[in-house]
């Protein structure tokens, strides 16, 4: 699987939320996209994922 | 009661006619006391990837009094309308905001907006329930097409990001302007209260800095300059400017001056 650009090792049974966890990302201020689905922070789905997704976790930050 | 001049985008109305960055900024005391001190009511946010292993935020949304202001998350960054379209929709994700300042910009040196990714863009973001702000270069003909897309506003450059250059392309933007149906809002290059001004004086809607505030030596005190720019520039253009001139003409009457006799000047 892919998150943030990068390869990232898939264990079968690995839920988005749990993903999150290993991460240490907290869920409340991103927001994350599994392929196509896009989700914001407080309604982040604890859904299976599988070795060919992609993921994409964003935050705010400062721009003009 | 309504404010006599009040600035409508998109439905929503403003007093202010600055729109601020949030970007480069020392520490977010600074940022936020120079939006406070510019008065702005629409601040723009970029969308970036968490840095895994890094876990928390920079604070910037908690610093940001967000009953006060619209967040105008912005597609910085991105190369090609498909990346535009992708950011936009994690930054809705992200914010709950629909509102969008759409850039599309394939070269990094310059970061001149591509006026063919731009439009397609635009046309996927409005299509997709987006209020779009796209920042462009100043082409009359694009702006037009920008509105028929549906485009809440068009984002004119003065003279490329960051460069503080000013009001460089004044003529370009000037031809947005005429035949806007939108507001024009003057976006990139603007470096002193005067370019402000300028633009507003030109009869543009709003303009948005900010580099000019951030690297300034006081952004705060920057910040609140800029307000008086705009103030300034919105209030000359209400009033219209007296017609220029090739040559002189003298505000005191002409005849009747004393005079002592001389013979080398005829009366």
């Amino acid at each position: 699987m892919t998150v943030n650009g990068q390869p990232h090792t898939f264990a079968p049974g690995l839920t988005l939320l749990g993903l999150l966890r290993t991460l240490s990302v907290d869920p409340a201020r991103v927001a994350v996209a599994v392929n196509d689905d896009f989700y914001p922070g407080a309604r982040i789905p604890d859904r299976e994922l599988t070795e060919r997704d992609v993921i994409e976790i964003v935050r705010i930050t400062g721009g003009g | 009661m309504p404010h006599p001049d009040a600035l409508t985008i998109a439905g929503q109305t403003f007093t202010s006619r600055l729109m601020v960055g949030t970007g480069k900024y020392a520490d977010l005391h600074v940022m936020r006391d120079a939006i406070d001190a510019s008065g702005a009511q629409i601040v723009t946010v970029a969308i970036r990837r968490v840095e895994l292993g890094a876990p928390g935020h920079d604070g910037l949304l908690d610093a940001l009094d967000l009953d006060r202001l619209q967040l105008l998350p912005n597609t910085a960054g991105c190369r090609t309308p498909d990346e535009a379209v992708r950011v936009a929709k994690l930054a809705r994700a992200l914010t709950g905001v629909n509102w969008l300042k759409l850039e599309v910009i394939p070269d990094p040196r310059w970061l001149l907006p591509d006026p063919v990714g731009t439009l397609r863009a635009a046309e996927m973001l409005v299509g997709e329930g987006f209020t779009v702000l796209p920042y462009i270069q100043p082409d009359g003909v694009l702006a037009r097409a920008l509105e028929r897309a549906g485009c809440a506003t068009v984002m004119p450059l003065a003279s490329p990001i960051g460069s503080g250059r000013g009001l460089r392309a004044r003529e370009l933007v000037k031809t947005v302007i005429d035949d806007a149906t939108v507001p024009v809002v003057v976006d990139a290059g603007l470096g002193v209260p005067s370019d402000a001004a300028q633009a507003l004086e030109l009869g543009a809607d709003a303009v948005l800095v900010n580099t000019a505030l951030a690297e300034a030596r006081d952004p705060v005190g920057m910040a609140r300059a800029f307000r008086l720019g705009v103030e300034a520039g919105r209030a000359a253009y209400l009033a219209g400017r007296m017609p220029a001139r090739d040559g002189a003409s003298a505000s005191s009457p002409t005849a009747g001056v004393p005079r002592l006799p001389d013979p080398e000047v005829p009366a």
